[in-house]
């Protein structure tokens, strides 16, 4: 029975994956995204990670795809000027013959199956290894928290965790980067929509109390920061679209240190412990499950408010070409 | 753990840069600018500290976290951790200093595009992570820092063209990524650890060996540029603002070289053929000839020293061939392999500070007179005298001339390519070398040929042509601690037994 559902996932994903390469208009590709991403999170529960799971939900199909929306929006309000159709989301990608029924399109998709054979075939061969997860779980008591996965990242390996905390900052000064150099881009007021305003008025304490929930369970079971930052920036970015702009009325400073306080408390906390001693981010063991939770909430809050600026410089900066 | 002196130097090494790149956030744009050049030159300063550290007491380790790998990473600094992060202090400092000039004469508006702080501080520390970390993953992770910073430092200009090559460069990079992580999934998967000492003692030969050896080596060579992988880096390079593009060429193409040569070297012996080896090094061949010849044909300066780049590139995937033994030779009988990896690190310190130098050089030019055509470079002699002298000098260390830093890199592949055997790869170098002096000289005659009508070359900040220079000059000094430095490689423990990995996997591995 469960591998009658695992292949059909398995297909149905690659399949998912073919519709939107395939799909001849972009509205449709994005939704074909979201489904692609759902598939893609349930085959990581059947495979037992809930936790990527979840993020996998989060992340690729929930807030790239608002991102996608918005650049969609975006791009049929460039182009309606030029087709004669105003809505250019139906904007044709390809009207000729599709690529990959050239010559070179053949050998390439050929060449291309020949590698993914290749592939499957080493995928095959990995012998079981069983990886470090018997030296995470002979270490887990001393870790400070029950959840494996929090243990890894935030204490065994809080190194990298701490160093991908500084690439989410970077994909925020990359998109200022491409856009100019505006910290926030000031903020033109949107028409009240009354069902907008229903929406965010129930969904806002909901998700907020989601979030903590799954931030606070991260210690014991599947969840953590960053499945947390997805639904408090859900939040940010829905009063955003509401005409609530929060992070624009606040202080810059504050937005700043907001932004910055994640990976910045958590490389003071390791620099202290230097100072002390110890290695970079060796917590003393009796503090560690403290010590972790204040990180992940600290975290939790910068992961949010780096995915809000990230939507509404976006936003802003679409607009901004548009005009 | 491996009885080796624990020291807070790497830990500091990454998170310092990193404190500082925070900090300049808050700042208004020309105190931003400030902020962010202290912080470079207490990074470079930093950097320097180390390198004596390491040169007084020997590799020195820290484990964040305190927790031993393979559960746990390991930053290790041994000689070829320090020269790198020695080189980018140098060669990063000056590019600063630069900057830090450039910027504000380019963009006086603005305060001088202050988001290029943050990034190059966090750029520098992800290429510090890069040269200390012992662990596959974290390698992984050092390269996304990279990435998004070398991606968004070449669009910093905003011009269409910039983003455009930007674009294609992100796309690149990213495909690279993928590819080294699919490899690590695989190898973690088959083994168990991610730790490159570790993964090179247990590593066995085999279809899954085999083929995450070689997805990782192909996403490293996306991500340097590596023939046929090299169409990104010519119109990402050029466009980009001019420290941007002496940063690019000189130190982040490098961090992939680095993990290429850690991982053959030391992680994967067993899996490395005498074919996959010579394969490596034909790509090298093509990309010498290729970009030599390319670079000849370009009509803009700052496209020339791109192609230049592939070039110059290539020089370094010519040295892996040399590293695996042929049939019937013993470890013992080769003796030019400590002088074909050390040439090749010193190919890739002389290649760094040459090309920052020409690089910068030619941003003053376009500066000077308003576009890069190379035309423009008629008559620079009689107006520039330092921006010549500076272009001249790091020309003749591109070539490989003698007294040059250039010229014992290059000197001493040549010597290892004989010693080896391995004759077919000479003409190639000759050849590389020939074309470069064919593209300077080419350069250098238009610089000494009088002006045809009246261009005019506007003044120039002196501080930049003085920048310049110090780093041409820069790349002839390094020839005199070129003994001490090839010894202090070569004593280094970690190596010692990277290339008996590598002797002992050799030509026999997949047998």
């Amino acid at each position: 029975m469960s591998v009658l559902i695992d292949s059909l996932l398995a297909i149905l994903i690659v399949y998912l994956a073919l519709q939107c390469l395939l799909a001849p208009r972009l509205t449709q590709t994005v939704f074909l995204f979201f489904a692609f991403g759902l598939a893609l999170a349930l085959a990581w529960v059947r495979l037992g990670a809930v936790d990527v799971a979840i993020t996998e939900a989060a992340i690729a199909s929930g807030f790239l795809g608002v991102l996608f929306l918005d650049a969609l929006r975006d791009f049929s309000f460039i182009t309606s000027g030029k087709q004669e159709s105003s809505d250019a989301a139906n904007h044709s990608v390809s009207k000729k013959k599709p690529a990959f029924l050239s010559l070179p399109g053949v050998v390439l998709v050929l060449g291309l199956g020949l590698f993914l054979l290749i592939t499957l075939e080493a995928v095959w061969k990995v012998p079981e290894s069983g990886g470090l997860t018997a030296a995470t779980e002979a270490l887990l008591p001393e870790s400070g928290v029950e959840n494996p996965v929090t243990a890894v990242l935030l204490n065994f390996r809080a190194y990298d965790t701490w160093l991908e905390m500084g690439v989410i900052l970077l994909g925020l000064l990359a998109v200022m980067a491409v856009g100019g150099i505006k910290i926030f881009p000031v903020h033109r007021k949107t028409p009240e929509d009354p069902v907008l305003q229903q929406v965010i008025l129930f969904f806002t304490p909901i998700l907020f109390l989601f979030g903590a929930f799954l931030l606070y369970f991260g210690k014991n079971g599947p969840g953590g920061a960053f499945q947390a930052a997805v639904l408090w920036g859900a939040i940010g970015i829905l009063l955003h679209l509401g005409g609530r702009p929060v992070l624009t009325v606040i202080p810059r400073w504050l937005s700043q240190l907001l932004l910055i306080m994640g990976i910045g408390f958590f490389l003071m906390l390791g620099f202290l412990l230097l100072a002390g001693g110890a290695s970079l981010f060796e917590y003393p063991p009796s503090y560690a499950g403290v010590l972790i939770l204040i990180i992940e909430t600290l975290a939790a809050i910068s992961i949010a408010v780096t995915l809000v600026s990230v939507f509404v410089h976006l936003n802003q900066l679409n607009k901004e070409e548009s005009n | 753990m491996t009885g080796l002196p624990t020291s807070p130097l790497p830990a500091l090494l990454v998170g310092f840069p990193i404190l500082l790149a925070i900090l300049t956030l808050f700042f208004r744009p020309g105190v931003k600018a400030l902020v962010g050049l202290a912080g470079c030159l207490l990074t470079a300063l930093l950097a320097f500290i180390a390198f004596v550290e390491v040169t007084q007491r020997g590799t020195v380790i820290h484990t964040p976290g305190g927790w031993d790998p393979p559960l746990g990473i390991l930053l290790r600094m041994d000689a070829l951790a320090a020269v790198f992060i020695g080189m980018t202090a140098l060669v990063g400092g000056f590019i600063s200093l630069y900057a830090w000039r450039y910027l504000r004469a380019q963009d006086p508006a603005t305060g001088g595009y202050p988001l290029f702080w943050p990034l190059w501080l966090f750029l520098w520390a992800g290429l510090n992570g890069l040269f200390l970390s012992n662990d596959l993953f974290n390698l992984f992770v050092t390269i996304e820092v990279i990435s998004i910073c070398a991606v968004a430092l070449a669009v910093l200009s905003g011009k269409a063209g910039a983003l455009k090559a930007g674009l294609r460069y992100l796309l690149a990079a990213i495909t690279g990524s993928m590819a080294y992580l699919f490899g690590v999934a695989l190898l973690y998967g088959s083994t168990g650890t991610l730790d490159l000492d570790h993964l090179g003692q247990v590593l066995e030969p085999g279809t899954t060996t085999t083929f995450a050896l070689l997805v990782v080596t192909l996403g490293l060579l996306i991500k340097m540029a590596g023939f046929p992988f090299h169409f990104w880096l010519p119109p990402a390079h050029s466009n980009a603002l001019a420290p941007v593009s002496a940063l690019l060429s000189a130190l982040v193409v490098k961090g992939a070289f680095y993990i290429l040569l850690r991982l053959w070297m030391e992680v994967f012996g067993v899996g490395i053929t005498y074919a996959a080896g010579q394969l490596i090094g034909l790509a090298g061949a093509i990309a010498v000839i290729w970009g030599s010849w390319q670079a000849f044909m370009q009509t803009s300066l700052k496209l020339l020293v791109a192609h230049s780049s592939v070039a110059q590139l290539g020089y370094l995937l010519m040295i892996f061939p040399l590293l695996i033994l042929p049939p019937g030779v013993t470890a013992d009988s080769a003796d030019w392999l400590s002088v074909t990896w050390t040439g090749g690190v010193y190919q890739v310190i002389s290649h760094a500070i040459a090309k920052a130098s020409f690089f910068l050089s030619a941003g003053i030019v376009i500066m000077a007179v308003g576009h890069d055509r190379i035309e423009s470079l008629r008559d620079l002699v009689g107006n520039m005298r330092i921006t010549s002298m500076a272009i001249g000098l790091a020309g003749v260390s591109l070539i490989g001339l003698p007294p040059s830093g250039g010229f014992v890199g290059k000197w001493m592949l040549l010597k290892g390519i004989l010693l080896s055997g391995q004759w077919w790869w000479a003409p190639v170098v000759v050849a590389g070398s020939l074309l470069t002096a064919g593209y300077v000289f080419m350069l250098l005659r238009l610089a000494f040929a009088p002006a045809r009508e009246k261009e005019p070359f506007r003044p120039v900040p002196k501080t930049l042509e003085v920048v310049a220079l110090l780093l041409a000059v820069s790349s002839f000094l390094i020839v005199f601690p070129a003994d001490y430095l090839i010894q202090f490689l070569e004593n280094s423990e970690i190596f010692g037994s990277g290339i008996e990995a590598v002797l002992k996997g050799g030509f026999y591995g997949n047998d």
